[in-house]
C-alpha cells in the first residue's frame, strides 16, 4: 500500500517535472537560435540598426546578398501600434470598468458584463478580418473626406482594432481592482459630501492605482504579443515612422513572414525571426514582472 | 436610459438613509441653488455619461462586428444553380469528355454564339466542377446514358455573387462579368432556370481554388483532430502538475520557482509557442510538418499553464474539512485526494479545461509557424497528414483576393463562432449544473 502511495506521488512529481522541463525548453530553444543569430549578426547592428531588409539574394555574389537586420523600425512599429491600441483600450476599458462597478445597477451589470466579455472570447483572426474588410475602408474614406491620405494597411487601423480587442481584458482586470477597494473608503468620502465622481477620482482611483497600472501593463504585453490582427491589418514594409497614417510593421508580423513557407533552417533570415521572438518574449516577460511587482509593492493594505 | 441609471443609483445610495429621514433624499434631488454646487453636479453627470458612452462604444463595436460578419457571410450558405438541358451522349461519356457535354448543353440553351471570347464567357457561367457532377450522376445511374435530362449545375462564383446581389436588389455590377453574361443570367432568371439552394457543398468539401466549391469540412476535422491531441497531452499533464503542487508539494524555493514559471508561461505571446514547435518538434524531433499531431502538441503547451492554474483554483476551493474528514476515517493521502478532493473539484476543473479548449480552438498564430497554412482539399485521415484548422482557413480565405472568398471567409467565421459559443455554453452548463458552493 505504502509503495503504491509512493508510486502515485512519484508519477505526479514526474508530470510536474515534465511541465517545468517544457517551459525550460521554450526559453532554451528560442534562446539558442537567437545566440546562433547573433554569432552571424553583431548585437549592435540588430538593436541599433535602422535598416531592415532580411531578403537574401539568390546568388551569393550579388550585391547586398547578406541582408541587413536593423530591428529599430520593427520595434518602433510595434511600439506605435501598441500605443494606438492602448490609447483606445485604456480610456474605454477604465471608464467602462468604473461605470460597471460604481454606477450601473445590478440588473444592468448582470447582462452587460457577459456581453462585453464576448469580445474577449472572439478569436483574433476574426478581428483581423474585421480590420481588413470593414475598418480599413471606413478609415480610408474618412481620411479622403478631410484630405488625409491613409495607407490601406495603416498603423491606425491595426492599432484601433487591437485596442478594441484588449478593452474587455483591461476592463475586467481594472473592475476587479476597483471593486476590491474597501467600501468604507468611498462611504467616508460620500459622507463628507463629495459627489460620486469626486469620490472615484480622489479616493477610489488613487487607492486602486497600482492595480490599474498593472492592468494596463498586462494590456500592453498583450498588444505587443498579438499576432493575427497585425499580420492581417498592418503592413510588411519596415518604415521608421511615428505617423499613425502610414504603414508600419511589427515584430510578430516579421516573425510570421520570415517563417511561413519552406525555408532552410540555417539562414540568417530564419534565425532573425528567432531573435525577434526572443526579444518579444523578453519584453512581455519584463512587462508581466513589472505588473506583478507594482501590485505587490504599492498595494495599500486595508483592514 | 442614463436618467434611469442616475435615479437608480441615487436611490441605492440613499436607500439606507431614506428609511429614517425622507428629507435627505428630497433635498438631494432638488436642483441646487448654489453655482459651485451646480458646477460639481454637472461634473458628476458628465463623468457618468462618459462611462456610459464607453460601454456604449464597446456594445456598438460588438454589434457592428456581428452585423458585418452576418451580412457578409449569410449568402455563402446558399448556392446558385443553373438548370441545363443535358444530353448524356454515350460517345462523349466513353471519352470522359464531360466538359464537352456541359458546353454542348450551354450552346443548346443559347444558340448562335460563334465568337471565341463569347463562348468562353458562356462556358464560365457554370462552376468548373460541373463535369465532376455529371460524372457522379452517370456513375450513380448508368441508365441515364443516351438520354436527355434537366440537371441543376452550380454556377461559377462570379455569376453566383452577381445573381445573389441581383436577387437582393443591390444590383452592384461587378467588373468581373461581361455584358453578355449579364444578359444570359437575366434570361435564365426570367425563365426560372436559376435558383438558390442550401449550400451543402460548404459543409461537405474541403478547400478549393474555386470559391463556389470551397468548404469547411477539412479544416473543421483538422481542428477537431488538433484539439484531440492537445487535450490528450495537456489535460493529464496539467491536472497532475496542479495536484502535486497543491496537495503534495512542500513549500520550498523549488515550488515557488515552478509557480512563477507557470504563471509567466500563461502570459507568453502565443506566437512564441509556434517558434518552440518549429525548433523542437520539427527540427529536433523531425515530426511531420503541417500535421495535426504537431499542431496539437503546440497548442497543448499553450493551454497547459491555463489548465494548471484553473485546476489549482478548483482544488483550493474545496474546504479543508473534507480532507480532514477523509483522513480521520483512515484514508491515505492519495486516497484523500483522488477519492474526495479531486471529485469535488472536478466541475471547476472541467470548466477551466473547456474554456482553455475554446482558446486553443480559436488560436491561429502558432499554427502558422509549424506550416498548418496549407491548401487542404481532403479531410486528413491520420494525425500525421497535412491538416489545417478552422481559424487558419479563415486566415487563408481572408488573404485570397478573389471576390467569391469574401462571403466564404465570413461564413467560415460564423461556423467558427458557432463552435466557440457551443464550447462556452457547455462550460456554463457544467458550472451551473455541477458546481458546489461551499
Amino acid at each position: 500500500m505504502a509503495k503504491f502511495e509512493e508510486l502515485i506521488k512519484a508519477s505526479l512529481l514526474a508530470c510536474t517535472m515534465l511541465s517545468v522541463l517544457v517551459t525550460g525548453l521554450i526559453v532554451l530553444s528560442v534562446f539558442s537560435e537567437t545566440l546562433r543569430f547573433f554569432s552571424h549578426v553583431p548585437l549592435a547592428d540588430f538593436f541599433f540598426g535602422t535598416e531592415w531588409s532580411p531578403q537574401t539574394a539568390m546568388r551569393t555574389d550579388q550585391a547586398g546578398s547578406s541582408g541587413t537586420f536593423g530591428a529599430v523600425p520593427i520595434f518602433m512599429g510595434t511600439f506605435l501600434v501598441t500605443l494606438i491600441a492602448m490609447a483606445v483600450a485604456a480610456p474605454l476599458g477604465l471608464y467602462a470598468a468604473i461605470f460597471l462597478s460604481v454606477y450601473a445597477s445590478a440588473g444592468f451589470r448582470a447582462w452587460a458584463k457577459p456581453v462585453l466579455e464576448i469580445l474577449a472570447g472572439v478569436p483574433s483572426v476574426v478581428y483581423g478580418y474585421f480590420a481588413v474588410i470593414t475598418l480599413a475602408p471606413i478609415l480610408r474614406a474618412g481620411g479622403d473626406m478631410i484630405g488625409l491620405s491613409i495607407a490601406s494597411e495603416s498603423a491606425l487601423t491595426a492599432g484601433t482594432v487591437m485596442g478594441i480587442m484588449i478593452t474587455p481584458y483591461v476592463m475586467s482586470l481594472s473592475e476587479d481592482v476597483i471593486s476590491s477597494v474597501p467600501k468604507s473608503l468611498s462611504f467616508g468620502s460620500l459622507a463628507i459630501g463629495a459627489t460620486q465622481s469626486e469620490t472615484i477620482k480622489k479616493v477610489i482611483l488613487p487607492a486602486a492605482l497600482p492595480g490599474i497600472v498593472s492592468a494596463l501593463l498586462l494590456g500592453v504585453s498583450r498588444g505587443v504579443g498579438e499576432t493575427m490582427v497585425v499580420v492581417m491589418a498592418a503592413g510588411l514594409a519596415a518604415n521608421l515612422t511615428l505617423n499613425p497614417l502610414e504603414s508600419v510593421t511589427t515584430a510578430t508580423v516579421q516573425i510570421v513572414t520570415l517563417l511561413v513557407g519552406d525555408h532552410e533552417f540555417d539562414s540568417d533570415k530564419t534565425l532573425a525571426a528567432f531573435a525577434l521572438g526572443f526579444s518579444l518574449f523578453f519584453m512581455t516577460l519584463l512587462l508581466n514582472i513589472a505588473a506583478l511587482i507594482i501590485v505587490k509593492r504599492y498595494r495599500e493594505q486595508y483592514d | 436610459m442614463i436618467k434611469l441609471f442616475e435615479r437608480r443609483t441615487r436611490i441605492a445610495m440613499h436607500r439606507v438613509k431614506r428609511k429614517k429621514s425622507p428629507f435627505i433624499y428630497k433635498s438631494y434631488s432638488k436642483k441646487p441653488k448654489h453655482r459651485w454646487l451646480r458646477k460639481r453636479n454637472a461634473q458628476e453627470r458628465r463623468f457618468k455619461r462618459t462611462g456610459f458612452i464607453a460601454i456604449l462604444i464597446a456594445f456598438l463595436f460588438l454589434a457592428s462586428l456581428v452585423w458585418n460578419i452576418f451580412s457578409n457571410g449569410y449568402s455563402a450558405f446558399t448556392e446558385t444553380q443553373i438548370q441545363l438541358p443535358v444530353t448524356f451522349e454515350a460517345e462523349l461519356i466513353e471519352k470522359d469528355a464531360y466538359r464537352t457535354i456541359i458546353q454542348n448543353s450551354l450552346l443548346e440553351l443559347f444558340p448562335g454564339i460563334e465568337d471565341r471570347k463569347e463562348k468562353r464567357d458562356l462556358f464560365s457561367l457554370v462552376s468548373r466542377n460541373a463535369p465532376h457532377i455529371l460524372k457522379d450522376i452517370i456513375e450513380e445511374n448508368p441508365e441515364a446514358i443516351d438520354r436527355k435530362a434537366m440537371v441543376w449545375i452550380p454556377a461559377s462564383s462570379a455569376i453566383s455573387i452577381f445573381y445573389k446581389q441581383h436577387v437582393h436588389e443591390q444590383a452592384k455590377r461587378s467588373g468581373k462579368i461581361s455584358p453578355s453574361q449579364v444578359a444570359w443570367v437575366t434570361d435564365l432568371a426570367r425563365t426560372k432556370n436559376m435558383r438558390l439552394k442550401f449550400n451543402w457543398a460548404f459543409f461537405k468539401n474541403g478547400d478549393s481554388r474555386e470559391a463556389e466549391q470551397a468548404g469547411v469540412l477539412a479544416s473543421t476535422m483538422g481542428s477537431f483532430m488538433t484539439i484531440l491531441i492537445c487535450v490528450l497531452m495537456a489535460f493529464p499533464l496539467g491536472v497532475a502538475t496542479a495536484i502535486y503542487l497543491e496537495e503534495f508539494a512542500r513549500k520550498s524555493w523549488f515550488t515557488d520557482f515552478i509557480e512563477i514559471n507557470i504563471n509567466n508561461l500563461a502570459a507568453v505571446p502565443s506566437i512564441i509557442f509556434g517558434l518552440l514547435g518549429l525548433s523542437i518538434y520539427l527540427n529536433i524531433f523531425g515530426l511531420p510538418r503541417s500535421s495535426s499531431l504537431v499542431g496539437g502538441m503546440v497548442l497543448a503547451l499553450l493551454i497547459l499553464p491555463v489548465i494548471v492554474i484553473a485546476t489549482r483554483n478548483a482544488l483550493q476551493a474545496v474546504p479543508p474539512s473534507i480532507r480532514y474528514a477523509a483522513a480521520a476515517l483512515g484514508a491515505t493521502p492519495t486516497q484523500v485526494v483522488f477519492h474526495h478532493t479531486l471529485i469535488y473539484a472536478l466541475p471547476g476543473i472541467m470548466t477551466g479545461v473547456i474554456l482553455s479548449i475554446a482558446r486553443a480552438f480559436g488560436e491561429t498564430a502558432p499554427l502558422l509557424m509549424i506550416g498548418m497554412v496549407a491548401f487542404i482539399a481532403d479531410v486528413p485521415k491520420t494525425f500525421t497528414d497535412p491538416a489545417t484548422t478552422l481559424p487558419v482557413q479563415v486566415y487563408l480565405w481572408a488573404n485570397n483576393p478573389e471576390l467569391g472568398f469574401v462571403e466564404k471567409t465570413a461564413a467560415a467565421i460564423m461556423v467558427l463562432l458557432t463552435f466557440m459559443v457551443l464550447i462556452n455554453l457547455l462550460a456554463i452548463y457544467i458550472r451551473r449544473r455541477f458546481e458546489i458552493k461551499w
